[in-house]
């Protein structure tokens, strides 16, 4: 049996959005039992990389509990959308990085967690070169 | 893939993220344990210090008794002496079946009377004439005012009142109690939470906060500082005059701290090893170990010379902008206006943009600042500035597009400045920074 894995596609299989835009995308798990899920948490949010220490925000946030009486299946694709803000822009600085991503995390039994993401662009600021 | 509880998370460039779980239930544990700590602090104090008191002044009966004899005890301890007044008294007190019970008994305040075998500090007195004065209040044989503990006869008083610094006693534990509570309730809420969740209700909370962030400006464009500073101060021939980043008073005034403090600690030492090489018993050891010291000491001594060339010599430089925030491919003016009496080899005005990556290397938070823009903006060399008449000029500039706007996160920033820097003859070079507030070219209306 193969391990799972989380799939998450946007529509249109945007890559880069402009701010304001919609994302849309679903996400799907692949060979993970119904019964083993606890709950799922899809966040939208931009994340800091480079030589500081991280900085994280997170701008839409989705949590479904199967103690809730939701059906939790994992099988089926499962839509997300929202309304990108304006700011923070996606970058490629230097020292600091700036990236945007849908993440996708599912709580399982005896305390695993399943986990994927997705990056996309917000923006088109082009990645910065060293000065001379 | 699926994973269960780990020691360790991801590894992050060349630095290990420890475990989010352990790290919460170690934080928990810490917190907890402060908390603990302030709790039976605070019963402590209050049982040993707070009630006590409380029941002289409510619950001990008045009654006189008789000196019989005074002194002034010495304790050791390892801070030096202490003392306490130690007063003798008899007194009869009737007892139910109407016998007269007879007390003898060491005493002056309640500290004293429930620390007999004078165990506690806190029952003693740091002076010996403080306490010397108070035994001296009381005279052998002659009759006094005192009150006893009707449930033990045996504890009797002759002072009553609060001691005030009983109170700051309780700042201890009430410290301990709050800073433990509330980390405390902190994670507690976090708890079996992902990072997402958390930062996800952090946000909310800070939506709600109407004082918190930058109010719609903070909605409308996240993380992007709103600039309010920058558009407070109306401008003489432009929109906005911009503050400017460091004054060159501060600066003074923190290189002359610098100076003082370093040097004056230095010069003591540098005094002792002098006085020692004068008197012909030479410590080379604290000589050659006060070198590194004293080079510092004049390095900080230069840097605050040329503060003080940079503050008196050089005028003030005014900068003011025809529109703020900017935008990219935004066309804008800016005025400068620099005063003083120089000749000035090069005057210039840049727009740079600057990244800031803050990290913690073992306990210590450093910041590395990285410059990944600059365009210069007006140019000038070889001219004269006169005492009363500034110079001043005013440019055109574009900011280019597409770029980054400015950026503001708790360890990552994106920052924006218009920089004017200087070289006059016979002065030091100068350099003045003007922080402006660049936003992204689209936007779109707020949403929750």
């Amino acid at each position: 049996m193969s391990e799972p894995a989380v799939t998450i596609r946007f529509d249109g299989n945007g890559r880069t959005y402009r701010p304001g835009e919609t994302l849309a995308g679903e996400y799907r798990f692949e060979s993970l039992p119904a019964a083993e899920v606890k709950a799922v948490e899809v966040s939208v949010l931009w994340f800091t990389e480079g030589k500081g220490d991280e900085d994280m925000a997170v701008h839409a946030f989705w949590r479904l509990n199967a103690e809730d009486g939701t059906t939790l299946d994992p099988s089926q694709p499962q839509h997300f959308n929202t309304v990108l803000p304006n700011s923070p822009l996606s970058y490629e600085g230097l020292i600091v990085k700036l990236r945007w991503c849908v993440r996708v995390r599912a709580f399982l039994h005896r305390n695993k967690e399943l986990f994927g993401q997705k990056t996309f662009r917000l923006g088109d600021v082009p990645a910065v070169k060293a000065l001379p | 893939m699926a994973r269960s509880f780990r020691w360790y998370d991801k590894k992050r460039g060349h630095r290990r993220t420890g475990s989010t779980t352990l790290g919460r239930a170690g934080e928990l544990a810490f917190f907890a344990f402060l908390c603990l700590l302030g709790g039976v602090g605070m019963v402590v104090v209050f049982k040993l210090l707070i009630v006590p008191q409380w029941r002289v002044n409510r619950e001990f009966r008045e009654h006189t008794c008789i000196v019989l004899d005074t002194h002034v005890r010495e304790k050791e301890q390892d801070e030096g002496t202490v003392y306490r007044p130690e007063i003798k008294i008899e007194y009869r007190i009737q007892t139910a079946e109407n016998q007269d019970d007879n007390y003898v008994a060491w005493t002056y305040n309640i500290a004293t009377a429930l620390d007999s075998d004078a165990q506690n500090a806190y029952s003693f007195l740091p002076g010996k004439e403080e306490a010397a004065a108070i035994a001296d209040r009381f005279h052998k044989q002659q009759q006094y005012p005192c009150w006893y503990d009707p449930a033990d006869p045996k504890i009797v008083v002759l002072e009553r009142g609060y001691a005030w610094w009983l109170w700051l006693v309780f700042l201890v534990p009430a410290s301990f109690l709050l800073i433990g509570g509330g980390g405390l309730v902190y994670a507690v809420l976090h708890w079996g939470k992902s990072a997402e969740h958390s930062a996800a209700i952090a946000q909310r909370a800070r939506h709600r906060d109407l004082f918190g962030g930058n109010g719609r400006g903070e909605r409308m464009f996240p993380h992007i500082p709103d600039g309010a500073d920058i558009t407070s101060s109306p401008g003489t021939r432009l929109q906005f005059r911009l503050p400017i980043g460091t004054s060159p008073g501060w600066a003074l005034f923190g290189t002359m701290l610098a100076c003082t403090v370093w040097n004056g600690i230095v010069v003591v030492f540098a005094a002792v090893a002098v006085s020692g090489h004068l008197d012909g018993r030479p410590d080379w050891f604290l000589t050659m170990f006060l070198i590194p010291f004293l080079a510092v000491g004049v390095f900080l001594l230069v840097l605050f010379v040329r503060q003080i060339l940079i503050a008196t010599g050089i005028g003030p430089t005014l900068v003011e902008i025809s529109d703020h925030p900017l935008l990219p491919g935004g066309q804008y003016r800016l005025f400068l206006s620099q005063s003083g009496r120089l000749k000035m080899s090069s005057l210039a005005v840049g727009l740079i943009c600057e990244e800031s990556a803050t990290y913690r290397q073992g306990t210590d938070a450093r910041t590395e600042t990285r410059s990944v823009f600059r365009q210069e903006l007006f140019r000038r060399e070889g001219f004269e500035i006169r005492h009363g008449v500034p110079f001043e000029t005013e440019c055109a500039f574009a900011v280019p597009d597409p770029v980054m706007h400015s950026f503001r996160a708790n360890h990552n920033e994106i920052r924006w400045k218009v920089v004017v820097e200087g070289a006059a003859a016979g002065w030091p070079e100068f350099r003045r920074t003007f922080s402006v507030i660049i936003r992204p070219a689209e936007e779109s209306p707020p949403h929750e």
